[in-house]
């Protein structure tokens, strides 16, 4: 039997550190400012958008990788007889999922493609390519791996802060969320993904309110299954000092010796959702 | 001896209801006539005590607000006249007091049309009016006078097709007419009858089988107005001879009637849109509802449901109008001073915003007109003041909906209140969380002291601008911005994290940046925002939380 591989996209957010340490291999998307075009963190680094996008009047977009991307990759982690386990952003969200089951049929037979909607996006992504990866170093069997990478899709709770609805909003990605845009306080929501969709959670006045909120609700996640073990993964968009509040709070919940993924939201997530967002992402396992 | 009304208060329902039992004939008049009667009902229902003259102000009132069509507003001017005519009456009516308000009825009936037409209920109220003198004059009482205003009234609608040749060509008595003596019967059985036989008439509840014709239905063949156009303008001192004036050559079948608050305006035109813009200039315009009555004739068959269907009084006219979308489980309705609250209620998702705050409180009626056009199953209406929160939980018997008050204080704590209001859970699951969300903020208000008085240790001349807290005078000084903040300062606890500025239809937007600039550098922890609430008299609100 040969070699399991993880395969992700740039909607993972994940550190280089943590790529590299249980060898996920990442598959950019582009993003486009007007006839600009570049690779998410090959052709542009994590500051040089969140610089770009204060100084460009044009919204920037998305652009999913091509079939021929996936295959190129494919081809050259894999060996005739290996495995890919391919999980990707949510198929609600974007297309490049789509564009990763079209590749795998594209593949000669001999390498065997498992494509999965992470039915989230960001380290919500990212924490599923992370447990897939940790099973495949752990040396569990193909089954068992994507029977815990289905348990972490079923079991995942996300709620995130934005800045400003507007990049959602721009960029249609907030279909559930209507309700909340328009208003003209500043409201900043702590928004919730519901079967791979953004959807509103609470509405709440300030951000530091929104974060205390967010804080609560890691309580509250712990109160309902307190004999359950959590794991944690958090991103953020230039709000490292806003993220570590919310880290502090998840540590208190996390068990001994227990880490937080952290991650930086990318291009590829940050094109949508704008600066200044904090996402966290609980699931008991 | 006893006073019509009065006599029949105990079981003024069973009176009401018995003129409940006229005919609704296969015309909307009677529809018209018994939804314009139901609302006098409803408002009859609300009275405290047996004063003649209380009750029939409600009936006038009631009837006006619930007119419905041609026939309905000259059944409330009726209404209105009969009241007029019983105003110096205290305990007890005489038969000369009846009989001057049948008089002041058909006064009244006669001047609400521009072109009174003879046969018609007009007619009939002129008719049994003149019958009421004559026995006050036989020195009947009460009773004997309404008996032969009854009788007259009966004679005057057998006589109707005599009068009128398109009501002997259908071989019918007047519609309207017809309901008037339906009413006029009611008033007979409720002086005469007992409680017990009252309810055996009720439980019959018979429709006769041959019902009048309608007069104005049997013109439209000929209609050249084909949109029966009917609205109230609210607004004081409006002259109903004036939109007269302008409003004939638009059209027929014209009615302005009013009182000093409202006026009720109904006519048959090919310009609804001239006229709206029209009275609209003169007032808010309310319960405007414009009808083709062609395309009404023709799917006259339809509506066989229609005229049972006044329950909700936001279908106003006929046919019935479909909703344009299903309603929504939930709708809200919230009372704000200011174009700018206003803007912001409705942008966080208010469906109907009432005007009204401090010194002008919506009445019950405009929350239950603004309950009933909101297309939603149920309704929670947030006050936003403590003296409109008793109103709006009045509304709650008044609507067919069903009703939730969360009890807000004031517009900050409806702000706090919606950011827990959630689609898509029940009214009560709202409720409940909207009410647990009241002590999240603090509210903060700047005005200036209408007369000098002393509130605790602090001493206060009139024209001094004051800063209360949760309603409770906080901070005496001179200028709106020093309260303001002054205001702010008795506010901010540790736990603050949002502090957010209001400023009212008196301030400017700089002075209140400037605030807010002042108070983001007094209290860097917090955010501060600064918004415009159009709101009058008070300089600011700030809220705190």
């Amino acid at each position: 039997m040969g070699k399991i591989h993880v395969v992700t996209d740039s909607g993972s957010d994940l550190a280089l550190e943590v790529k590299e340490r249980l060898g996920i291999h990442v598959v950019p998307l582009t993003v486009q400012f007007g006839s600009e075009i570049f690779k998410d963190g090959v052709e542009i680094s994590v500051a040089d958008f969140y610089a770009k996008l204060k100084t460009e009047s044009e919204m920037p977009s998305t652009c999913q990788p091509s079939p021929a991307d996936f295959v190129a990759m494919y081809e050259k982690i894999a060996e005739p007889g290996d495995t890919i386990i391919s999980v990707h952003l949510s198929s609600k969200m974007s297309g490049t999922y789509q564009s990763a089951v079209l590749a795998s049929t594209m593949l000669d037979s001999s390498i065997k493609v498992i494509t999965v909607d992470s039915k989230a996006a960001s380290m919500g992504l990212g924490l599923v390519a992370v447990t897939a990866a940790e099973g495949v170093q752990a040396g569990k069997d193909l089954d068992e791996i994507l029977s815990d990478v289905q348990h972490v899709i079923d079991h995942l709770q996300v709620y995130f802060v934005v800045d400003t609805l507007e990049f959602l909003k721009k960029n249609g990605r907030i279909a559930l969320a209507q309700a909340l845009v328009g208003t003209m306080l500043s409201i900043k929501p702590i928004l919730t993904l519901v079967d791979g969709e953004v959807a509103p959670f609470e509405k709440i006045r300030g951000k530091a309110k929104a974060l205390k909120r967010v804080r609560e609700l890691i309580l509250e996640f712990q109160a309902r299954s307190p004999e359950k073990t959590i794991r944690a993964a958090l991103s953020h968009a230039t709000a490292p000092e806003e993220a570590e509040q919310v880290i502090d709070a998840l540590k208190l919940v996390l068990p001994v010796g227990g880490e937080v993924v952290v991650g930086e939201i990318g291009p590829t997530i940050g094109v949508h959702t704008g600066p200044g967002v904090v996402a966290l992402f609980l699931c008991a396992v | 001896m006893l006073l019509v009304a009065a006599r029949n208060l105990d079981q003024q329902k069973d009176m009401v209801n018995a003129l409940n039992v006229f005919p609704v004939p296969d015309g909307d008049t009677g529809t018209n006539m018994s939804l314009t009667l139901n609302a006098a009902v409803k408002e009859l229902e609300r009275a405290e005590n047996n004063d003649v003259n209380r009750l029939t102000t409600l009936l006038a009132r009631g009837s006006l607000m619930g007119a419905r069509g041609n026939s309905g507003v000259i059944l409330s001017q009726f209404f209105r006249g009969f009241s007029d005519g019983l105003a110096q009456v205290k305990a007890e009516a005489t038969g000369e007091d009846v009989a001057r308000a049948f008089t002041s009825a058909s006064n009244t009936t006669y001047r609400a049309v521009m072109k009174p037409v003879e046969g018609t209920m007009l007619t009939v109220a002129r008719v049994a009016a003149e019958s009421a003198e004559e026995a006050a004059q036989e020195g009947k009482d009460a009773a004997g006078v309404i008996k032969a205003a009854l009788l007259g009234a009966q004679q005057s609608l057998a006589d109707t097709p005599n009068i009128l040749p398109v009501l002997k060509e259908a071989g019918v008595v007047d519609a309207g007419g017809q309901g008037l003596v339906c009413i006029f019967e009611g008033f007979w059985a409720g002086l005469t009858t007992s409680p017990e036989e009252m309810e055996a008439i009720l439980a019959e509840q018979q429709v006769p089988s041959e019902g009048p014709v309608d007069v104005a239905r049997l013109e439209t063949e000929v209609l050249v107005n084909k949109y029966c156009t009917e609205f109230i303008i609210l607004g004081e001192g409006i002259d109903p001879e004036r939109i007269r004036k302008k409003l004939d050559p638009l059209g027929d079948s014209m009615i302005v009637v009013g009182d000093d608050h409202v006026t009720k305006v109904h006519i048959h035109t090919d310009h609804p849109g001239e006229v709206l813009q029209f009275c609209g200039e003169l007032g808010n315009l309310t319960e405007i509802a414009i009808d083709n009555m062609m395309l009404q004739n023709q799917e006259f068959s339809n509506h066989e449901n229609h005229r049972l269907d006044y329950t909700t009084d936001n279908v106003v006219g006929f046919p019935q109008p479909e909703p344009s979308a299903p309603p929504k489980p939930v709708g809200l309705v919230a009372v704000v001073a200011g174009d700018g609250l206003a803007e912001i209620f409705r942008s966080l998702g208010v469906d109907q915003v009432v005007t009204g705050g401090q010194t002008m409180n919506p009445s019950t009626e405009d929350l239950v007109t603004a309950v009933n056009s909101v297309n939603a199953e149920s309704v929670i209406i947030l006050p936003n003041n403590k003296n409109v929160i008793f109103a709006a939980q009045q509304v709650k018997e008044l609507v067919d909906k069903k009703v939730g008050v969360v009890p807000t204080r004031s517009a900050p704590q409806g702000i706090s209140a919606l950011m827990f209001f959630v689609e898509g859970d029940s009214l009560e699951e709202n409720v409940a969380a909207m009410e647990d969300s009241l002590g999240e903020v603090k509210t903060g208000e700047v005005t200036y002291a209408v007369r000098s008085t002393v509130a605790g240790d602090l001493q206060i001349e009139e024209r001094d601008i004051i800063g209360l807290a949760e309603g409770k005078i906080a901070i005496v000084g001179s200028t709106p911005d020093q309260v303001a903040f002054d205001l702010v300062k008795t506010m901010v606890d540790e736990d603050s994290t949002v502090i957010s500025v209001y400023y009212g239809a008196d301030q400017s937007a700089e002075a209140a940046e400037e605030l807010g600039t002042t108070l983001q550098e007094e209290y860097p922890d917090c955010e501060v925002e600064v918004y415009s609430g159009g709101q009058p008299l008070y300089y600011y609100i700030v809220s705190v939380e």
